[in-house]
């Protein structure tokens, strides 16, 4: 990428929470699941959230994809500050600005490779033409050339999940948000599909945050966000 | 493929992902299909064997009288006749009119009918035998004997009134009856023939004789008809043919007349016949008002077994009512599927129902119905409004069905689904 574009990027940042509380109603007493957690994730940046079980991580994750409505406090994404936005408005801002690799292999099983990897660009209305020349390029750059016309049910654990980070970045979201993405993956596939990951955030400037307990994302990612009962404890870049 | 071909497309590849369940709920639907069409066609053949019956044994679909004779019948209010119509040709205009199949002329009179020690009143109707036949089945109720012979004095009964007479064909009849001079007309007829329609008015009433010997007897001039009576090609368009002009004898400057439909003087036929297509509507609604219940159950545990995938779709921008749109389409599909289904199945058994009707002559040797004599059989008839209305109800079935399972999936939160 050049420098230009980098600077561009970083003008705005991908994310931005304010005083973020994550309240879950229950008895005897309410979770406090996410407390005043106040975060920054700047344009291309490749980050990861770690944690114990229990600590927020997917909460946090969820709060910043507008999966979840924050108790209190404020996300801001790409200069909109989501918490109050309607579905309606936070479902276009999740297809447009933010992509998503979940844990499991969340692929559409009646979907072929090609038209899971596509389902954004879709959803936004581009011709076919466009899209299938985005997913084949986007493909053989990942190492799925061949493969568009299967069925998830017809890929291996790893395929699949390249398949999923293929369709949280056709579309060029301002963030890719991703709960454990290798968790049930084997080393060395594990490690392949990281390595797709971080290609992409260094020759598309895709910004990636990650939740992981994977030591391996720990290790590759340049900054690392350590959550502790729903607070940050930690905030080391690299 | 545009964001809605995209649904379709899902809606059609999830149906297919438990095939058996799709083929047993789309057979429900279909066999409701056909419950319904075989339903209405039933009650349409019914209706028509009714009409059928209740207008082509006697009074045929549409009557032609003098202007005064009704209500009274009176004997002199005549058609044809010194200065009237020629009747001959009337009748033969009358055939030449659009959707009319045949016209004939009856003279009508009341009086007593014996044979040695027995009496009754009777009926008395002046029939031409070959137009008579063209009209109605009233000469092809004869079960007994043979049809008079006009100029001999001949004349055929109903077989309750031959029973009450204690007559066979051969016996001696005596007839008497008011003549038009103000004279009792009485003459010694032979009877040839007994009738059996079924109606108890009629085999109990009426004695038919050529309309020649009828006049004579009754003193009547040459010509003259008390009615003429009209069989027409589909009996609901008999309103429109009694309303044409071209009944007119001679045009609108002939003798006044008055033309009645069958829709008028057998009204409760009508009225039956369109409280009939009112319960089609509610036999429709009942089986696929049942039917909604089953596919909804169907539906609602198949969204509810991809909860997961409708919130990842959700997570991944899909706006709430596209969501709702995919079951909506699932369940259309579906209905497509079971309306194709149960039209294939349907055809057949439609067919076989009308050309071999349900034979009841085991359980009754016929029954009458809002006053006509019904054959014991149950043939359903094609009818448009049967596969229309009930496609029209079974796709509205599969739509309602949707409703509650889309609105169900629309509502999903995706982070709590997708973290189970």
């Amino acid at each position: 990428m050049s420098e230009d574009a980098v600077a561009s990027q970083n003008a705005v940042p991908a994310v931005r929470t304010v005083n973020l509380w994550k309240i879950y109603p229950q008895d005897p007493e309410p979770v406090e699941a996410i407390r005043g957690v106040n975060l920054q994730i700047d344009s291309g940046e490749f980050a990861a959230m770690a944690g114990p079980s229990g600590s927020g991580k997917t909460t946090l994750l969820n709060l910043l994809g507008g999966l979840t409505r924050p108790s209190r406090g404020e996300v801001w994404i790409g200069g909109v500050e989501i918490g109050a936005l309607a579905d309606k408005k936070l479902a276009r801002i999740r297809l447009e600005e933010i992509g998503f690799v979940f844990q499991a292999f969340n692929l559409l099983p009646v979907l072929s490779a090609m038209e899971n990897a596509e389902f954004p660009l879709l959803l936004q209305g581009e011709s076919v033409s466009v899209r299938r020349a985005k997913v084949r390029a986007l493909f053989d750059e990942i190492g799925l050339q061949g493969l568009e016309s299967r069925r998830p049910g017809k890929l291996s654990g790893g395929q699949q999940q390249r398949v999923a980070v293929a369709r949280a970045v056709i579309a060029d979201p301002a963030l890719v948000l991703a709960d454990e993405p290798t968790a049930n993956l084997d080393s060395a596939t594990g490690a392949a599909l990281l390595d797709v990951m971080e290609r992409l955030n260094q020759t598309r400037g895709t910004t990636f945050l990650f939740s992981t307990h994977d030591p391996r994302v720990m290790e590759r990612a340049r900054r690392l966000i350590r959550l502790v009962d729903g607070a940050i404890e930690s905030d080391q870049r690299r | 493929m545009n964001d809605r071909s995209l649904w379709w497309r899902i809606a059609w590849r999830n149906l297919w992902r438990n095939s058996r369940r799709t083929i047993i709920t789309a057979a429900a639907l279909a066999f409701g299909f056909l419950s319904c069409v075989v339903m209405i066609g039933i009650w349409y053949g019914v209706i028509d064997e009714m009409i059928e019956t209740g207008t082509n044994l006697v009074s045929g679909q549409v009557q032609i009288h003098a202007k005064d004779y009704l209500p009274e019948r009176s004997m002199h209010a005549t058609l044809g006749g010194q200065g009237g119509i020629e009747v001959g040709t009337y009748l033969d205009h009358l055939e030449t009119e659009p959707y009319v199949v045949a016209a004939a002329p009856r003279v009508y009179a009341g009086g007593l009918v014996s044979s040695g020690e027995h009496t009754v009143a009777g009926i008395f109707l002046g029939v031409e035998p070959e137009r008579e036949a063209r009209v109605t089945r009233l000469l092809a109720s004869l079960v007994e004997g043979r049809l008079p012979v006009p100029g001999r004095r001949e004349l055929i009964m109903g077989d309750e009134m031959a029973r009450t007479l204690d007559v066979r064909p051969g016996s001696e009849i005596v007839v008497v009856a008011p003549a038009a001079d103000g004279s009792m007309g009485n003459d010694l007829y032979r009877l040839t023939g007994v009738l059996h329609s079924g109606l108890p008015t009629l085999d109990g009433a009426y004695v038919v004789l050529p309309i020649l010997d009828l006049r004579q007897l009754l003193a009547m001039e040459e010509g003259r008809v008390h009615e003429v009576a009209l069989r027409v090609s589909d009996p609901w368009v008999a309103p429109a043919v009694a309303m044409g002009a071209g009944l007119m004898p001679q045009g609108p400057n002939g003798p006044p007349i008055q033309v009645r439909a069958w829709t008028d003087f057998r009204a409760e036929l009508a009225e039956y016949a369109r409280l009939a297509f009112a319960v089609n509507g509610i036999v429709v609604a009942i089986v696929f008002g049942m039917a909604i219940f089953g596919v909804a159950n169907t539906l609602l545990m198949s969204t509810f077994e991809r909860r997961r995938e409708f919130a990842l779709v959700r997570a991944l921008g899909t706006q709430p009512r596209s969501v709702a749109w995919t079951v909506v389409y699932e369940s259309l599909i579906l209905g497509v599927i079971a309306l194709a289904a149960g039209t294939l199945i349907t055809a057949p058994v439609m067919y076989w129902l009308h050309e071999y009707p349900i034979d009841l002559s085991r359980f009754t040797e016929g029954f009458t119905m809002a006053g006509s004599a019904m054959r014991p059989v149950l043939r359903a008839e094609y009818t448009l409004d049967g596969p229309v209305v009930s496609a029209i109800g079974l796709l509205i079935t599969s739509l309602l069905a949707a409703l509650y399972p889309a609105y169900r999936v629309s509502r999903i939160p995706p982070a709590d689904v997708l973290a189970d």
